[in-house]
């Protein structure tokens, strides 16, 4: 005491900071205790692994529901224009669903946000930048790509389509959302040629619907991909959420139904974990490209070779080339293996 | 062992006062400020070393010293400003700061100059220090500011605002500050920095009417021939230890050596002590005076200048200027 | 011991300091100069967005908003300026409250009035606060005048960043409870600027540390490897009064910010009145 009130008064420079720095850490344990609280791991009955992956793929829907949904994104691809959620780094987006075929999803930005509202028999998506609104009929078949933000149907179609070359296994339980959930892990088996290590499910316990989807590559600790509920509540919702009117000043454009056969030509080479996709994008797309399809035509590094010349996109978990001529490729899988496909 | 009062010695000192009122100091008064053993330490400086000092309650208390010697810590002490780093203070009899509470709404004090915001006329400033006084009830605050100012001549420029006002009203104001209802007691740290001589004219009369109601004035100064002029009591401090204290004319009184006897035959005086051995010399203040420093007692002084024909006016024992004595006390110390 | 403890009020009735606190604020030339920065702002924005509508269409961000949607202006404006101009402003009251009181001589008096040293922490953070509501009030409402007399917009209406249409009364609330949550935050600046100003005799080096402490939290809540940071981080929350022009409105964002608020202002509170009980005069 003696010593500090000797120093008071005159060395007050000296304090200012000291105080800062108290102040700083002060709070910052402060805010380390309070959100530090980890939860704990759900007692649960155990369950074999294929009975969970049946239950999942034959669960009934889970009925009315909101929830926020977030994205931690670990890939390393560039950071789109129009998809900033492209980028490294964590998004949410909240999500209401009203059963069947009525659904919203918001993708807020700082200064804005993405709508998207299905109500049934239309679908609405509102950008708030420059207040535009496409409207297009649902076609039924081609549903669910237009829930581009739901953990669930993400991975419930990850379930399907790997399930057949995968060692499918129950590690453990997990709490997500509040929620028990078991944690489903597909290991790709030793002949798939993928950048893939493994790729974990977390499904409710009661709903069996997918909370959480974690894709892991090789090489990396860290998830590549997370999207999974940070809430989720059961339960009606306001019927006015799946409902959309263009508001005052709204610039409405009309998109025709998007049916399977419709929209970019596509073929697959191979099944489950090395599977390469290879799109090709309709003749008109290459000079007005919608805003579903982002413009690549400026990312990725040149590369050459008997199918041709295009631009090469790598992350942690996937390739793509982009050809010259318009055909884009890509897989779960290193560069060789797109290349092979395009070789075709 | 000058240093103050012995707490034993306080009262005799009192008894034998010679204050104009001896009411005031009455016998079983607390006295109004005590500090024992008091002692602040800056850093590696020492501002106050060890500080016995018994301000009798009713006194004028001057306070001395040379720049820098710790008056004004010494007073931030007083008032509990600042926390010793050893020792205690007491403010009419109660310890400070811990009962700053209780004491200060008696206490009226202008410390390390005037504070004041200067985009508020000196009425405003005054209004917000009184809307801070525990003793003033709301409905009293106009009049006292309007009396505060008054009593320091400020009422012609009280509506004018605090920054365009001179370093003399600013100190004025101040004052003001610290009168702006009774006190029992009233510290005033260097009041008459940058007044006139008419500020400090004022300023004198406003200690004199204080120290007449009765109140206790403490007030620092560096200039001797003001707390000469106003105190009952003194106090010198150098290198933040207290070096002498007590009554004015007592310490006076202890520096008077010789006598001073005014004649008109000055040199035919200085001649005839002189023959006698004397160290007698002329008088600067009083050019029809000679100082007769120690040596021949009074009477024989007076007797051996009546025998030589020298026309004794007057001879009174000499009593040095407070300046001497604040020079010797100050020099023969480091 | 003596009649100084019969009889005699203890301390100056509360309410009257904080009455001449609050009139001194308000009479503090920079305060005034300050507030009416504040009213110009949404009618800068105003303008800016009427001439930019003129010559093209709806520009990105916030501000690009506010074209033709009037009643998102307060709201821009707010957030805007919680960026750094009211950090700053409260700041600024918060190093004349202690700092510049000291460096007036001023603390003194009032030390010596005496005012208890808790009274006073408590009758400056109100002064601090006086400011902090006033700048977020000239905001909200020049921000909802200039809205709808300059920008206008769907009559009585404000269409969500969410594309859906709400009332004029709802859109009113909710610009209340923008204007709330704001003055929370400042609340937590308020009390942190405080600590440091409770140290310091030079208002300067308050403004200098809040301004430093805004660059640090900026700098250190846009680099990725320290995510984990963010929750940490008082002002990785302040972009929350967007959510207000969401719809449905979210509320976690704002309960997030308002939490963390708490935090700060709870440590700015305990080391303001930790060192004012003991700070020399």
């Amino acid at each position: 005491m003696v010593q500090a009130e000797g120093m008071a008064g005159r060395r007050n420079r000296g304090r200012s900071v000291a105080a800062g720095v108290v102040t700083t850490i002060a709070v910052g344990l402060g805010l380390l205790v309070s959100t530090g609280a980890a939860g704990a791991q759900p007692q649960l009955p155990p369950i074999a692994p294929e009975e969970l992956v049946r239950s999942v793929l034959s669960a009934p829907n889970p009925g009315p529901f909101n929830g926020t949904v977030e994205l931690q994104n670990g890939l390393g691809l560039p950071a789109l224009p129009e998809l900033p959620q492209a980028g490294n780094g964590t998004s949410t987006a909240r999500i209401w669903s009203g059963g069947e075929d009525r659904g919203r999803v918001a993708l807020p930005t700082d200064s804005g946000e993405r709508t998207l509202v299905s109500d049934g028999t239309t679908f609405w998506a509102w950008n708030s930048a420059d207040r535009t609104v496409v409207r297009r009929p649902i076609d039924q078949a081609a549903r669910q790509e237009d829930r581009p933000a739901d953990p669930t149907a993400a991975a419930t179609r990850a379930i399907e389509q790997l399930r057949a070359t995968s060692t499918v296994a129950v590690d453990g339980t997990a709490e997500v959302a509040g929620r028990d959930a078991y944690e489903l892990v597909l290991t790709p088996a030793p002949t798939e040629r993928t950048l893939l290590r493994e790729v974990r499910v977390a499904v409710d316990a009661e709903k069996r619907m997918p909370l959480r989807l974690t894709v892991l590559s090789t090489g990396s600790p860290d998830p590549a991909l997370r999207v999974g509920f940070t809430e989720l509540t059961f339960g009606p919702q306001d019927p006015a959420l799946f409902t959309f009117t263009p508001p005052p000043g709204a610039t409405v454009t009309d998109a025709p139904a998007r049916g399977p056969q419709e929209g970019p030509e596509r073929t697959t080479v191979g099944d489950g974990w090395d599977r390469v996709v290879i799109a090709r994008r309709p003749a008109d797309a290459t000079t007005t490209p919608s805003p579903d399809a982002p413009d690549l035509s400026s990312v990725g590094s040149p590369v050459s070779g008997p199918w041709g010349s295009g631009r090469l996109i790598t992350s942690t978990v996937g390739t793509a080339i982009v050809t010259d001529d318009g055909r884009l490729a890509a897989g779960a899988v290193p560069e060789q293996v797109v290349t092979e496909a395009l070789s075709r | 062992m000058t240093r103050g009062y012995a707490p034993d010695r306080g009262r005799s000192g009192h008894d034998s006062a010679s204050t104009p009122d001896p009411h005031l100091t009455a016998v079983d008064a607390p006295p109004a400020a005590r500090a024992r053993g008091l002692r602040k330490v800056f850093g590696s400086t020492v501002a106050v070393d060890g500080v016995d000092l018994d301000v009798p309650s009713g006194a004028v208390l001057g306070m001395l010293g040379p720049n820098g010697s710790g008056k004004t810590t010494l007073i931030r002490l007083l008032l509990g400003l600042t926390r010793p780093t050893a020792g205690s203070a007491e403010l009419l009899g109660m310890p400070m700061p811990d009962r700053a509470a209780a004491v200060l709404p008696r206490v009226g004090a202008l410390v390390e100059g005037p504070g004041f915001h200067p985009f508020l006329s000196g009425r405003e400033n005054l209004r917000r220090v009184a809307a801070a006084e525990p003793l003033l009830r709301t409905r009293e605050i106009p009049r006292a500011v309007d009396a505060a100012l008054e009593r320091v001549g400020l009422a012609d420029a009280a509506n004018r605002p605090y920054r365009g006002y001179s370093l003399g009203m600013k100190e004025r104001l101040g004052l003001a500050g610290a009168l702006l209802l009774p006190r029992r007691l009233v510290v005033l740290d260097e009041p008459t920095n940058g007044l006139d001589p008419a500020g400090t004219r004022d300023v004198r009369a406003i200690i004199a009417e204080l120290h007449a109601d009765g109140a206790t004035v403490v007030v620092s100064s560096h200039l001797l021939t003001e707390v000469e002029a106003t105190c009952t009591h003194v106090a010198v401090l150098q290198s933040g230890a207290l070096i002498a204290a007590g009554e004015l004319h007592t310490l006076l009184d202890a520096g008077t050596t010789g006598l001073v006897v005014s004649t008109p035959d000055v040199d035919l005086a200085l001649h005839t002590l002189r023959g006698i051995g004397a160290a007698v010399y002329r008088d600067e203040a009083e050019p029809s005076a000679v100082v007769v420093p120690d040596g021949p007692s009074a009477p024989e002084v007076v007797a051996l200048l009546v025998r030589a024909g020298v026309a004794v006016h007057e001879a009174r024992r000499r009593r040095p200027r407070l300046e001497e004595l604040f020079a010797r006390l100050t020099e023969g110390t480091p | 011991m003596t009649a100084l403890d019969t009889g005699v009020p203890k301390a100056a009735p509360f309410t009257r300091l904080l009455a001449a606190e609050v009139r001194w604020v308000l009479r503090r030339p920079r305060t005034l100069v300050m507030l009416g920065l504040f009213a110009l702002i949404p009618v800068l924005i105003a303008i800016g967005v009427r001439v930019a509508d003129r010559q093209a269409g709806p520009g990105r961000g916030l501000i690009g908003a506010v074209a033709g949607n009037g009643l998102v202006l307060p709201v821009a404006a707010m957030t805007v300026a919680l960026g750094l101009l009211l950090p700053l402003a409260v700041a600024m009251a918060a190093a004349d409250a202690i700092a510049g009181e000291a460096a007036a001589g001023t603390l003194r008096g009032l030390l010596l009035a005496p005012v208890g040293r808790l009274r006073l922490v408590v009758v400056k953070a109100s002064g601090v606060l006086v400011v902090a509501a006033a700048a977020v009030l000239a905001l909200a409402v020049v921000g909802v005048l200039a809205g709808l007399l300059v920008v206008g917009g769907p009559p009585g209406q404000l269409v969500t960043l969410s594309g859906s249409t709400i009332g004029t009364t709802e859109a009113l609330g909710r610009v209340t409870l923008v204007a709330l949550w704001t003055v929370g935050q400042l609340a937590a600046v308020g009390a942190v600027a405080l600590a440091v100003s409770a140290f310091t005799e030079h208002p300067l080096v308050v403004l200098a540390a809040v301004l430093g402490g805004l660059i640090i939290f900026g700098v250190l809540g846009a680099i990725p490897a320290l995510d984990w940071l963010q929750p940490v981080l008082l002002t990785s929350g302040w972009t929350a009064g967007v959510d207000a022009l969401r719809d449905p409105m979210p509320l976690d964002g704002l309960a997030d910010a308002t939490l963390r608020a708490l935090w700060y202002l709870a440590a700015g509170a305990a080391v303001v009145v930790l060192r004012m009980l003991r700070r020399d005069a």
